[in-house]
């Protein structure tokens, strides 16, 4: 397994691999500590994909991370899906293995969106057993993600910060936390991102995700709403929640989420340069005894 | 009591996955019949981003399909949303989903241009073969088959075509700038004639190749589906060069 907090002196700083931008993404590998890889993409996408994958075994380090899992749904977890998922992760040498906290389908119904879970102690639990089995099945630690939600559900009790906590806390999971997810929320949802960041434990994070989305107004929604679509450079906003972030987190790993406008190759390398500047001026604040607050506007 | 999480999470599900809530008969109509609690806007808006998720996995598997719908294209999409609600995730699941509601529509109706059935047919194929294939179950020493057993090679995907589409595909690429669902010339690239395709991923290739066959060897080719010994075809004194000629080219797999 390849350790990729020995490379440099903070986070390792690097992409989602997208199949479709690879030979770019290779020209480039210079720009990247580390590359995240979609689980997912190695099982269905074909023998080139994987096989263009499994060829950075070695070039680069790699962590993984899945869009199948489906935690959230009320049906025992797939197992034979679950050993796939750690034989890839051995493959790739990852350091760790993340999913997000969500559900996407129920028997007959898959809508291949991330969806909420109810944030109440009940599910919490069956959560919680869940997390286990995978610990069991993957030899590398797990990280749950928070998503964003255009939705809540009525029942939900808890915050989402204290949910996660209780899930992570009860298993000793990590948490990738996805920092536009949160910017996201905050804004449609109007609550206080900072507050959410206060109450996660340290180093409770170990990877981060970035990606910028945009403003969706339709005739039937009450106000404009962010999407998370993963389309254009990361928000200013969004990096003031990172360096907010890291003043009390020391995540391993900050990945770039890339899925729309793929060919805008410039804004990639420019929002990693954006983020690189945001963990230099961390460190520089830190070394001068001053605390990093950020927050979103 | 208490209902159980599963058939709770069935309704946000079911909700944004029906045609109601992705194309809205009416605002007022659509927010009854979203479920009790939950803000229909936002279900909607969840709607309409999960179809257009779906319908990129679908489009980038029938580029061509898609251009020659032309017109009819909003319609399809609108009755195949209101007919077909997703079940899996995987792009090719998807698809496969699209082919069998084209399919079905086009037994009640011919698609115009005629040769878009088999455009839509091979572009289905072409997704099959770049999909992993299915690997082998260890099977115990009794039921392994004999040495000189031969099949189909598992990647490949037979196709029975009423037109020679091929060079639709061929054009691909060529000026994809312009809608050319109507160009004449491309219909006319299309010639009605029975063509047998054999379709498959070589090793290490990103794009699926696809071979015109003879009638004998489509017809060996379709019966070999699992192992088999050559010597239960009745096939002629050339059937052991042709054997041989369909694994040099890897058409068929020999058990050594």
């Amino acid at each position: 397994m390849i350790d990729i907090t020995n490379l440099n002196p903070g986070p390792a700083v690097g992409i989602g691999y997208r199949a479709a931008i690879g030979e770019w993404t290779l020209k480039n590998l210079q720009h990247f500590d580390v590359l995240e890889i979609t689980v997912d993409h190695c099982l269905s996408s074909g023998q080139f994909t994987a096989s263009a994958i499994y060829d950075l075994v070695g070039r680069i380090p790699m962590t993984a991370h899945g869009i199948g899992l489906s935690i959230g749904t009320d049906v025992p977890l797939d197992l034979a899906y679950l050993d796939k998922v750690a034989t890839i992760v051995e493959r790739l040498q990852a350091p760790a293995y993340s999913e997000h906290l969500a559900f996407t389908r129920a028997p007959g119904r898959d809508l291949a969106n991330l969806l909420p879970v109810p944030k109440t102690e009940a599910v919490a639990e069956s959560i919680i057993a869940k997390v286990r089995t995978v610990q069991s099945r993957i030899s590398v630690p797990f990280l749950l993600e928070n998503i964003t939600y255009l939705f809540e559900w009525p029942d939900s009790e808890m915050s989402d910060a204290a949910f996660l906590n209780l899930i992570c806390g009860e298993t000793g999971a990590g948490l990738l936390l996805d920092i536009e997810n949160l910017y996201v929320n905050a804004q449609n949802h109007r609550f206080d991102p900072c507050k959410f960041l206060d109450a996660l434990p340290a180093g409770l994070v170990k990877e981060v995700h970035l990606a910028g989305g945009v403003t969706v107004s339709q005739n039937y929604l009450d106000r404009p709403v962010l999407a998370d679509s993963h389309s254009h450079p990361v928000p200013d906003g969004a990096l003031d929640l990172l360096d907010n972030t890291l003043a009390r987190q020391t995540p391993d790993a900050i990945v770039l989420e890339r899925d729309d406008r793929l060919h805008a190759g410039d804004e990639i390398l420019d929002d990693l340069k954006r983020i690189r500047n945001r963990i230099a001026g961390q460190h520089i604040g830190n070394a001068h005894g001053r605390t990093a607050v950020g927050s979103a506007s | 009591m208490v209902e159980r999480l599963l058939d709770r999470q069935v309704s946000p599900l079911e909700y944004p996955t029906g045609g109601g809530a992705i194309y809205g008969a009416s605002g007022a109509a659509v927010a009854d019949q979203a479920p009790p609690g939950f803000d229909p806007g936002m279900l909607r808006l969840e709607a309409c981003f999960s179809h257009e998720k779906r319908m990129d996995k679908i489009q980038s598997v029938f580029p061509q399909t898609f251009r020659l719908l032309g017109d009819a294209r909003a319609g399809i999409v609108r009755d195949f949303a209101a007919t077909f609600p997703p079940v899996d995730i995987s792009r090719l699941a998807n698809a496969r989903q699209f082919h069998e509601f084209l399919r079905a529509r086009w037994q009640e109706s011919l698609p115009e241009p005629p040769h878009l059935r088999d455009v839509a047919a091979c572009e289905f194929a072409f997704a099959m073969a770049r999909a992993p294939s299915p690997v082998d179950e260890e099977l115990p020493p009794a039921g392994r088959p004999a040495r000189g057993a031969i099949r189909r090679h598992p990647g490949i995907i037979l196709l029975s075509c009423e037109y020679d589409v091929r060079p639709v595909f061929e054009a691909q690429g060529q000026d994809q700038s312009q809608d050319q669902s109507r160009d004449p010339a491309r219909a006319a690239l299309s010639i009605r004639r029975e063509t047998l395709l054999a379709i498959f991923l070589p090793p290490g290739e990103q794009h699926p190749q696809t071979f015109e066959i003879l009638p004998v060897v489509f017809d060996l080719l379709a019966v070999l589906e699992d192992w088999t010994v050559p010597s239960e075809f009745v096939l002629g004194p050339e059937s052991d060069e042709l054997i041989r000629e369909l694994a040099d080219s890897a058409l068929i797999e020999v058990r050594l």
